[in-house]
């Protein structure tokens, strides 16, 4: 058990995201909650994504996210990631951050794999010396032979993955950060994925998971939160949280059918 | 709770990425967020050397002459301006060809420049979701490929001298010292132009148009010398291409001293243009991830 007063590997203190709907492009928040965007005059402005979360992660410990669609989970994990500012409230970690969000992500389909390995490093933060010293592992990890000389616009969906996923696993941080990419890939790189993931577990200091895959919850978890529009609902044990998580769906299941029954009834009449 | 050793959080960070303090970002003065800009360029060169090359080799990727076109694409434009202005609308002016070119391959690098910064934001936008780095990389890479494609251009410079070789003076020693001026200009205005487009679009549709009717207001294909109205004139000459094209053309046609008068005064512009141009960019940055 952590020491009462050690710095928390990440504390989370009244955090509230907040999207201005009139400058927010893609529409998927829209789709996704529309009914909670109301302001007084009826024409919605600004939409809470998260409001008052606290919550705080100690060493050692991995703490699951769990929630339905448009919750607001890949919100708090873009916020804990540092890549969504607070509105409101604060974020204090304490370690090296990585997120797997990242497979793939800012590949430059005209250079080399090798060129794209110190392109997303850069672009990470990694030291070049550090980089340095990691690219070999990165890709004999990706395996992807002589083409890790060849544009990356050569390579098949697969190996794209591959190359991102060993980039994005190939530095062991402190608090890793994992969006539901538990499995890439073809059968064999999902069993080598899936064993680098757990290496990352065992070795990160904290761990937060957001996921739809409740069995993750209760194998790699030690605590739980259950998020809903934005708020939490329960935080505790996994098998407590994922059964109220459990409980909930199939109420809202059972009323969305009651719904969609009566609805079917109606022009009947 | 002692609180003294956390630190903000930073995905993937290493040490230098640690520079900004958690302070919220509207409450900050012009000079330090521009400052701020500023850091964050110096400590990420590696990072925009690589999105130089990158740009580099992704411009013109899949056609046969690659990056040849920089050469290729501005002797092309002279031609066409030659044939409209000599020999359709008949005006004589001695060695147009290279008269013209003083104007070309700047303008060439400031408007391609300004087009790719301006969507340079918005170009990267699932990366802006994913990864947290500093943005201002983004529009500062843009203008320095477009720098180095200048530079490359410069040898169509060249190509024209063999058949003004008597136009040649050292003064075109000095086209870095007015394209750095330039380039100080152009940095400045595609650090706002990107943050601004990241919220409208509608910016990049109109700065397609307003960088055609500048390079018409500005002194390419004639020169402020024409210009006999005094306040036409001075209106002309508020305009930072003015000093700019008459300064290269100096340099290359005309075998004299630039405009230095003119270079200080684009230059003093662009300065204060540019710290603007840095807090404004800092200042709306952590929205970024939040609106594309």
């Amino acid at each position: 058990m952590p020491t009462p007063g050690a710095a928390a590997a990440i504390e989370v203190q009244d955090l509230g995201i907040r999207y201005n709907l009139r400058l927010t492009r893609r529409t998927t928040l829209k789709n996704s909650l529309p009914g909670l965007v109301r302001s007084d005059d009826g024409t919605p402005k600004h939409f809470w994504a998260l409001r008052h979360i606290a919550f705080r992660v100690e060493h050692g410990e991995s703490l699951a996210v769990i929630g339905p669609n448009g919750a607001g989970k890949s919100t708090l994990l873009l916020a804990l990631a540092g890549i969504l500012e607070p509105s409101e409230g604060e974020i204090l970690t304490h370690g090296r951050v990585s997120t797997l969000l990242t497979l793939g992500a800012g590949f430059e389909v005209e250079l080399s794999g090798r060129d794209n390995i110190d392109l997303v490093a850069a672009f990470l933060g990694i030291d070049h010396r550090e980089m340095v010293s990691l690219a070999p592992s990165i890709i004999e990890f990706a395996d992807i032979g002589p083409f890790i000389d060849a544009p990356v616009k050569t390579y098949s969906t697969g190996m794209k993955a591959r190359l991102g996923f060993a980039i994005a696993t190939a530095i062991t941080p402190d608090i890793l950060l994992l969006d539901e990419v538990l499995g890439t890939g073809d059968e064999t790189f999902r069993a080598r994925s899936q064993a680098r993931i757990r290496e990352l577990i065992g070795k990160a200091k904290a761990i937060v998971l957001v996921t739809h895959d409740l069995t993750y919850v209760t194998e790699f978890c030690s605590r739980a939160i259950l998020l809903e529009r934005g708020q939490i609902i329960r935080e505790g044990g996994p098998a407590e949280v994922t059964e109220l998580y459990r409980q909930r769906v199939t109420e809202r299941k059972l009323l969305a059918e009651a719904e969609s029954q009566r609805f079917a009834e109606a022009p009947a009449r | 709770m002692p609180r003294a050793n956390l630190r903000p959080l930073m995905t993937g960070s290493s040490t230098e990425a640690l520079a900004s303090p958690h302070v919220k970002t509207a409450q900050r003065s012009v000079l330090s967020l521009a400052i701020e800009g500023l850091r964050d360029i110096a400590q990420r060169r590696r990072l925009i050397r690589y999105l130089v090359g990158a740009d580099l080799k992704r411009t013109h990727a899949d056609t046969i002459f690659g990056q040849l076109w920089w050469i290729f694409d501005p002797l092309l434009q002279m031609a066409v301006y030659v044939v409209l202005v000599q020999v359709i609308f008949q005006r004589q002016i001695p060695d147009y060809p290279l008269f013209l070119f003083a104007a070309i391959l700047p303008w060439k690098w400031f408007a391609t420049t300004i087009n790719d910064a301006t969507m340079s934001v918005v170009n990267r936008q699932t990366l802006i979701r994913q990864i947290q780095f500093p943005k201002v990389v983004l529009p500062t890479a843009a203008v320095l490929a477009g720098t180095v494609s200048f530079g490359i251009g410069l040898i169509a410079l060249g190509i024209v001298y063999v058949f003004y070789i008597h136009r040649l003076s050292p003064w075109i020693l000095l086209i870095p010292v007015i394209a750095a001026v330039q380039l100080v200009f152009t940095l400045a205005l595609a650090l706002s132009l990107s943050a601004m487009n990241a919220f409208y679009r509608d910016v990049q549709n109109v700065m397609r148009h307003l960088v055609r009717l500048w390079f018409y207001l500005s002194p390419g294909l004639w020169t402020i010398h024409e210009i006999r109205d005094p306040t036409a004139r001075l209106l002309l000459s508020l305009n930072p291409f003015t000093p700019l094209f008459e300064s290269y053309r100096s340099v290359t046609w005309g075998m004299q001293a630039p405009d230095f008068g003119g270079l200080l005064y684009v230059l003093i512009v662009s300065g204060l243009l540019l710290a603007f141009g840095l807090a404004l960019f800092k200042r709306v940055e952590p929205a970024f991830a939040r609106i594309l």
